[in-house]
């Protein structure tokens, strides 16, 4: 048994018996890990609140290989986005964000997708109103590009070639981005018009200015990105959390 | 499948029940006399058959409307919303709260499917919009999927004339200042009391 610190946020807490849960982190060290918190639940827990959904914190995890569920052994806490609990879109983005990363990061370690959670996570819960929406398809399509799943855009997804430095592009999700046209006449494409084109390449440009989309682009925006994480991450798995930040069932009643 | 399999399995599929606790339960039944057997399979389906929401409040009860929302010396005006059934036993046998509930049956939770059209959010509305309601006190857990579902509550209540509370959070009555974390901490400092 190996004991390992590691910065971690949690992904998903389940009651475990009367008293433990089991949790899933996103840690720095180790890369998405399973681990169970004994007596987490009785009233004088060492772990306290800390095993909050989203808490950032510091876990001590004692360690077996190839063993698919760790003893976390503490958590102390750095960070409850709090934040988030205040409003319903910011939470649905960040609990697509902990989707994205508890269904695709890898188990070992990625401290890239990590430090973006962890980042994304503040700025969702700081970001004021009216870029909301815009900050959420942008942490959202980093890590997708952080996990190894960047849309093409500069250059055919299938052949390489070298696309256009600006206007209209062919886009075949399937195909992971854009397409030249030669490879767009055989596989088939749709149009990605100029604006849109420039818009998603500044939310992939996380030093880019954010582009102002209005409600029905955002909209857009959003099934493009969930359309993407679908065919090339999703495998078919349900993605409760995504279709929920898709719909947005908040908004309606 | 064997009926000792089947058992086996079905017992597997309650919380916090794995398989080997699943099996030590199925042979304890075994050895069992048969009547008391008898009884627990009545008494599983007597609560599947007998046991419902309560149309009003959503609470688990035999009576339509349930005892709470029967009984003349509650108040009608006050309305404690809390995440599932076995909140209600819990806040009504503890506290000296006379008001009645409403059982959302969950609470927001996307990683699980969980939206608003899920829980029992619009007849709450219905309840408030019916009249006589002047205070809704959201009772939901304090983490973060409660936080986030008394927020959105809270937000389509606006607007409605009424009082909306949510259950304070801090410092456990005989708890030890060393073993509380921070967060909890915090809460309980920003909701300080004057004393005296």
């Amino acid at each position: 048994m190996t004991l390992v610190t590691t910065p971690a946020i949690v992904l998903s807490a389940l009651r475990y018996g009367e008293t433990s849960k089991i949790v899933r982190l996103a840690t720095r060290e180790l890369g998405v890990q399973s681990a169970i918190a004994k007596g987490a639940l009785r009233p004088r827990s060492r772990f306290g609140a800390a095993l909050q959904l989203l808490s950032d914190g510091v876990a001590q995890l004692l360690t077996k290989e190839h063993r698919e569920l760790h003893v976390l052994t503490a958590f102390d806490i750095t960070r409850v986005p709090v934040g988030l609990a205040a409003d319903v879109g910011r939470y649905a983005a960040a609990s697509a964000l902990a989707e994205v990363m508890l269904r695709f990061a890898p188990a070992d370690p990625h401290a890239a997708s990590y430090d973006l959670l962890r980042d994304a996570l503040g700025l969702l819960e700081v970001t004021p109103p009216a870029a909301l929406d815009q900050i959420a398809l942008r942490t959202l399509w980093r890590l997708v590009s952080v996990l190894g799943f960047a849309p093409a855009l500069e250059s055919c997804a299938r052949d390489g070639q070298p696309l256009p430095p600006d206007g209209a592009l062919p886009f075949n999700t399937r195909e992971g981005g854009a397409l030249c046209a030669a490879c767009a006449a055989r596989h088939g494409a749709s149009s990605l018009p100029p604006d849109a084109r420039a818009d998603l390449t500044a939310l992939l440009d996380p030093a880019g200015e954010l582009p102002l989309l209005d409600q029905r682009h955002a909209a857009s925006h959003r099934r493009l990105l969930s359309r993407y994480i679908r065919f090339h991450l999703g495998e078919g798995a349900e993605l409760p959390a995504l279709e929920f930040w898709l719909r947005r069932p908040w908004t309606v009643a | 499948m064997s009926a000792i399999e089947e058992l086996i399995t079905e017992l597997a599929r309650l919380p916090g029940i794995g398989r080997k606790t699943a099996q030590r339960l199925t042979f304890h039944l075994l050895q069992q006399p048969a009547e008391q057997v008898g009884r627990l399979a009545a008494a599983l389906t007597g609560v599947s058959e007998r046991v419902r929401a309560c149309t009003e409040c959503g609470n688990l009860t035999e009576e339509q409307p349930c005892a709470i929302c029967r009984d003349p010396r509650r108040d009608p005006a006050v309305l404690c919303v809390v995440e599932e059934p076995s909140a209600v036993s819990v806040v009504d046998r503890a506290t000296e709260f006379r008001g009645r509930y409403h059982v959302l049956g969950g609470r927001l939770s996307p990683l699980d499917g969980v939206g608003p059209e899920s829980l029992r959010i619009a007849p709450l509305l219905e309840r408030v919009d019916r009249g006589g309601v002047r205070e809704v006190i959201l009772a939901t857990n304090p983490s973060m999927e409660g936080e986030v579902t008394a927020t959105y509550i809270q937000q389509l209540l606006a607007g409605r004339g009424l009082r909306v509370t949510r259950l304070a959070r801090g410092l456990p009555v005989g708890g030890d200042l060393e073993y509380v974390d921070g967060v909890t901490l915090q809460h309980a400092l920003s909701a300080r009391q004057e004393i005296g």
